[in-house]
């Protein structure tokens, strides 16, 4: 069984390269009547405000919401990158998170290194990732190129590789952050099926994507965050129409 | 306009213990369990994690160099004998007795100071890791001080010949290398915790760090012998990383380090540690928003 319980979870991140501005505003207040006393510390920006969430096995949730809506951040919450400021957290399974394929990917070592580092990092056993390299060497259709170092490789291959360890897991909550846009179109159509078998392996699936199309194929639900706050939830189709119909409006407005 | 589908209500089942709980509204007491647990323990049993991002990290360093670590093996070999030579004259001692003890004190001395020195980037260095996966804090910090340790292990090498040469004979007193090297390893994991959660937060601890170690190599008994300070020995037995050194360089030369270095490592240790834990509560959930 697998389940995310998300109650009152407010996340504040302090911006600290703001901090030698201020400082340096603070000494200047000083000698002009301390105007500027009140910008003390750092910045703080609300990444997520008062949320309440939860998630089941066998959810599918799509998270949409405009660039910096904090999609981002409700995904490193649940995989417990984030502690929160405020409220609780808590997830029942292993959570398995892919924001970023490339993670522990090293150019100069050779194919079969990064797959035993990258495999690690991810929280595999030694057998695990033995196991894991025939299906890697299918996939990436690399062979004997696996064997030396990956700066020789080409662009596409090294993505086919980089994807292919990403997607070898087993996860019981997967977290996907705007990864599933990658590569030329052949690779594309053999990224998708895996990437659908991966989260056919999966019991949750939160994915962070613009493209409302992808999302209806990999998704049931999807979670609305606008500003930090859940705006939201529910099965898929309804909250992607609420959506569009709250953008209209302010379309029509702006070109009027 | 916003339209509320669906008022998620928040169910506890009874059996759900909430492991992730805001700063505010947990008990000082559940922080110092959780941190210990999660944050400490968790990581020495994640050895297989540490253990091969440290041998990754010298791969990656000695990559296509013939020699590889060895490399810092030979210089550190040209460095003591160099110094030795004109040491030895300089306090007029025996090179028999000196060369053997600046080896062992100078490679002890490497370990320390470059575990010390890649403490200040043991988080940042780690931080595309740290802001995707949650690994135990201390992964980062065992990865430095093990890959250190293979260094060191590179390094010592340069003892055997020297043993050879000047006849130092095996004894059971060596065996007290032992213990003297794990007190030196809990010193320099407390150390690095401490200095790594430090300098993430405060960019500006990296120089003061560099600054302490160039001053330490001098003020410390590791190119002269405490004995050249006649009267002044205190100014050696008051410097912490003269004992630390003692308890590793004094068995390898066949002698017993002196009880009050035994009492300064390990109460070192002791207090170090507590320390680095205290820090680790109040840090542990902040450590991300510094990378």
């Amino acid at each position: 069984m697998a389940a995310i319980f998300l109650k009152n979870v407010g996340v504040d991140i302090p911006i600290y390269d703001v901090k030698q501005a201020s400082m340096k505003k603070a000494l200047l207040g000083r000698t002009i009547g301390g105007r500027f006393a009140e910008s003390s510390a750092h910045m703080i920006v609300n990444a997520l405000k008062n949320l309440n969430f939860e998630a089941h096995d066998g959810d599918r949730i799509a998270l949409v919401g405009d660039n910096g809506a904090g999609k981002s951040t409700l995904l490193r919450v649940v995989s417990h990158v984030y502690p929160p400021t405020s409220g609780s957290v808590h997830v029942v399974g292993k959570v398995s998170p892919m924001f970023d394929t490339t993670l522990g990917i090293n150019m100069d070592a050779t194919g079969l290194e990064n797959i035993q580092i990258a495999g690690t990092i991810w929280g595999m056993t030694r057998a695990q990732i033995k196991n894991s390299i025939d299906d890697i060497v299918d996939f990436t259709e690399l062979g004997d190129y696996l064997k030396i170092p990956i700066r020789t490789y080409s662009t596409g291959m090294l993505l086919r590789l980089a994807f292919a360890i990403a997607t070898v897991r087993d996860p019981e909550i997967l977290l996907l952050d705007e990864v599933i846009g990658v590569g030329d179109a052949g690779f594309f159509q053999k990224a998708f099926a895996r990437l659908l078998q991966l989260v056919e392996r999966s019991r949750i699936l939160m994915v962070a994507a613009h493209q409302d199309d992808m999302l209806r194929r990999l998704c049931n639900k999807a979670v609305w965050l606008s500003h930090g706050s859940l705006v939201a939830y529910g099965e898929i189709e309804s909250v992607l129409a609420a959506r569009r119909n709250s953008n209209a409006p302010e379309q029509q407005a702006a070109s009027a | 306009m916003l339209t509320k589908i669906e008022n998620v209500p928040f169910t506890t089942t009874a059996d759900s213990t909430v492991d992730f709980v805001a700063l505010s509204n947990s008990t000082l007491k559940v922080r110092i369990a959780h941190t210990i647990s999660q944050e400490v323990a968790a990581g020495f049993r994640a050895w297989p994690v540490w253990g091969l991002m440290g041998w990754d990290d010298i791969r990656q360093r000695y990559r296509r160099s013939v020699i590889g670590p060895f490399w810092i093996t030979l210089s550190m070999g040209i460095f003591i004998l160099v110094l030795g030579v004109i040491y030895s004259r300089l306090f007029h001692t025996e090179l028999r007795t000196f060369l053997p003890y600046l080896t062992v004190g100078y490679v002890v001395w490497g370990f320390i100071s470059a575990a010390a020195n890649d403490s200040c980037i043991a988080f940042i260095d780690a931080s595309r890791i740290i802001k995707q996966i949650k690994l135990p804090y201390s992964v980062y910090v065992l990865r430095v001080v093990w890959r250190n340790f293979i260094i060191f292990l590179h390094t010592i090498v340069i003892y055997i010949p020297m043993a050879i040469i000047f006849k130092i004979e095996p004894k059971l007193t060596m065996l007290y290398e032992i213990p003297g090297l794990l007190l030196v390893g809990v010193n320099l994991i407390w150390l690095t915790t401490v200095i790594a959660i430090l300098s993430t937060r405060y960019r500006d601890i990296l120089p003061i760090v560099g600054t302490v170690i160039s001053l330490a190599m001098f003020a410390t008994p590791i190119m002269w012998t405490i004995g050249a300070l006649g009267d002044g020995k205190i100014i050696a037995e008051v410097n912490p990383v003269y004992h630390l050194i003692e308890i590793a360089r004094a068995p390898l030369l066949g002698m017993h380090p002196e009880p009050l270095s035994w009492l300064v490592a390990c109460g070192m240790a002791v207090v170090g540690s507590v320390f680095a834990i205290a820090l680790m509560v109040r840090a542990s959930r902040r450590i991300v928003f510094w990378l």
